[in-house]
């Protein structure tokens, strides 16, 4: 389990530092993702449709909530869920 | 003089006095796009504190003669520096309970009180002036008995659909990206297979919603497997709520010079009026600012006029009068792109009429900007003049007193708005204002010097 989470927590980390243009070893499990990355509504999408291809998984969009997008940590456990 | 607003009662009302209540509900993008599905999203916002509070630029579009509606009063400081600046304010009316989630209309709507006193202006002659029409100013209007300077929310959306702007560019013959439209799934699926071909040739696509406010709602799209993405996650929303409508847009993503941003008003009459165009400064497809005057030749001036006209009357045949915004866009080549998308509403370039009536002399540059703040604590008006001393607007010297130079506070409200409580972390919130002077050097050695000052007070308010 650990293996799996440290590999999607990776994945949402790598996807947020395309997305965002960011250093990914700045970005941490903790990092937040409107405060200290900036992130809009307009690249969340983005950010998703990489999670998808990188894990193999579909979101059901309308499932996002606010608190799914707190942090990178929050956000890996909304992409566990949906695989 | 107010030239502009002038004009607009005389087009729409009858009378160039006719005494206006202005009505800020920015984001009404949100209302038109009702549950028709456009792209994929976050079901909630993080800015809509912040937006609702972009209600207080009409306190610079109306005049004495006017009203305006607001969620809150705005600092008394700042009041106070505008009259210092011998502005005539509107009469302000506010909502008796400000809810930062709630758009103006909303909490104007719930005042009881408010929409009595809104009834009673309406008896003296009084006309709404919204930002934009939707089924909530809508109501407001039928519970005062205000007359809308605008068509009915019906027509209001249907012109800012993007869909619209397509067929309408289509119709006329008036340059646009290539493009398609879709209204179901199905037609999202046809064109996503049509859009592949610009793909496979190398070019880039961009994803629009139909009801998208400016900048929000597009997804850049380079290769095949993400649109490919983007059909599936279209068709499996639309499985699980069998849901078959859809309005979005595929269109090229083309390189581009500048991005434009020009107004028409259309009076009941059918007249059409050119009233200005500007250069829209954008980062990222977010909007920035405004240029003002926008770097254009006499000729790309002349076609966009000519553009103006050309949708104007189209418009006005299917409905339309009042405020139009177009967005457009200058090739690399100097080619005009005179219709990526048509606003039927106000627009924030709008809301800079007045003060650049009153300040902007002859040959001078002026620059609309908005700059971030990160706070940790709330910055008050005074705070923020003594911050920024010597680099705020002062009026020019001799009778006239033109020529001045400076920066004018054109929206403070949303500096604060989106909190913040004690204790809690710091909040973005956003200083909006019309920077003058003399040339274009001056002006953007002002625009640094005011960047830098407010970035320093952000660092400090979060140490």
């Amino acid at each position: 389990m650990t293996t799996d989470r440290e590999k999607i927590v990776f994945a949402v980390s790598e996807a947020l530092a395309a997305v965002l243009r960011r250093d990914q070893a700045t970005i941490g499990e903790h990092t937040r993702l409107f405060d200290d990355l900036g992130l809009d509504s307009t690249s969340v999408l983005e950010v998703l449709m990489r999670l998808e291809d990188e894990l193999d998984l579909e979101f059901d969009t309308d499932s996002l909530e606010q608190r799914h997008f707190e942090t990178v940590g929050t956000l890996a456990d909304f992409a566990t869920e949906q695989g | 003089m107010q030239d502009f607003l002038r004009r607009l009662k005389a087009a729409v009302t009858g009378s160039p006095g006719t005494p206006l209540v202005l009505l800020g509900n920015f984001e009404v993008e949100e209302r038109w796009a009702g549950d028709v599905p456009g792209l994929p999203k976050m079901g909630f916002s993080t800015s809509s504190a912040l937006v609702n509070r972009m209600e207080e630029f009409t306190l610079l579009l109306g005049g004495p003669d006017d009203h305006v509606l607001l969620k809150e009063a705005p600092d008394p400081a700042y009041l106070d520096h505008l009259a210092e600046l011998g502005i005539g304010l509107p009469r302000i009316l506010c909502a008796a309970r400000h809810d930062p989630q709630r758009t103006v209309t909303q909490d104007v709507l719930d005042d009881p009180a408010l929409v009595a006193e809104l009834t009673g202006l309406a008896a003296r002659g009084a006309w709404l002036l919204t930002h934009g029409t939707s089924d909530l100013e809508e109501e407001l209007a039928r519970r005062t008995g205000l007359p809308l300077v605008g068509p009915d929310a019906a027509t209001c959306r249907a012109v800012n659909s993007k869909i619209y702007s397509r067929r309408v560019a289509a119709d006329t013959g008036l340059r646009q990206a290539e493009g398609w439209v879709a209204e179901t799934v199905g037609e999202f699926e046809a064109v996503a297979a049509q859009a592949k071909g610009l793909l496979a040739s190398g070019r880039t696509v961009v994803a629009k919603d139909a009801f998208g406010v400016s900048g929000k709602g597009i997804l850049v799209v380079r290769d095949e497997q993400r649109l490919d993405r983007l059909a599936g996650m279209v068709r499996r929303r639309a499985f699980k709520h069998e849901e078959d409508r859809v309005a979005l847009l595929l269109e090229e993503w083309v390189a581009k010079k500048a991005d434009l941003n020009y107004q028409f008003t259309i009076a009941r009459s059918g007249e059409v009026r050119f009233d200005f165009v500007k250069e829209a400064l954008t980062e990222d497809g977010v909007h920035k600012g405004h240029r003002i005057p926008a770097r254009l030749d006499e000729t790309q001036v002349a076609e966009l006029r000519k553009a103006a006209q050309v949708l104007g009357e189209r418009l006005g045949a299917d409905g339309f009068h009042g405020v139009v915004g177009v967005d457009a866009m200058v090739d690399p080549d100097g080619g005009i792109y005179p219709v990526v998308e048509i606003n039927a509403r106000s627009n924030m370039s709008t809301y800079q009429l007045r003060l650049q009536e009153l300040f902007l002399g002859p040959g001078q540059v002026a620059l609309a900007r908005q700059y971030p703040l990160r706070l940790g604590r709330p910055l008050p008006y005074a705070d923020l003049r003594r911050l920024l001393d010597g680099l705020l607007f002062v009026k020019g010297e001799g009778p006239s007193q033109g020529g001045g130079e400076g920066l004018i506070v054109n929206n403070f409200a949303t500096v604060n708005a989106a909190g913040p409580a004690e204790g809690a972390h710091p909040v973005e919130g956003r200083l909006y204002g019309l920077l003058i002077a003399g040339d274009r050097h001056r002006l953007d050695d002002l625009d640094r010097r005011i960047a830098g000052r407010l970035a320093e007070e952000s660092e400090r308010s979060t140490s």
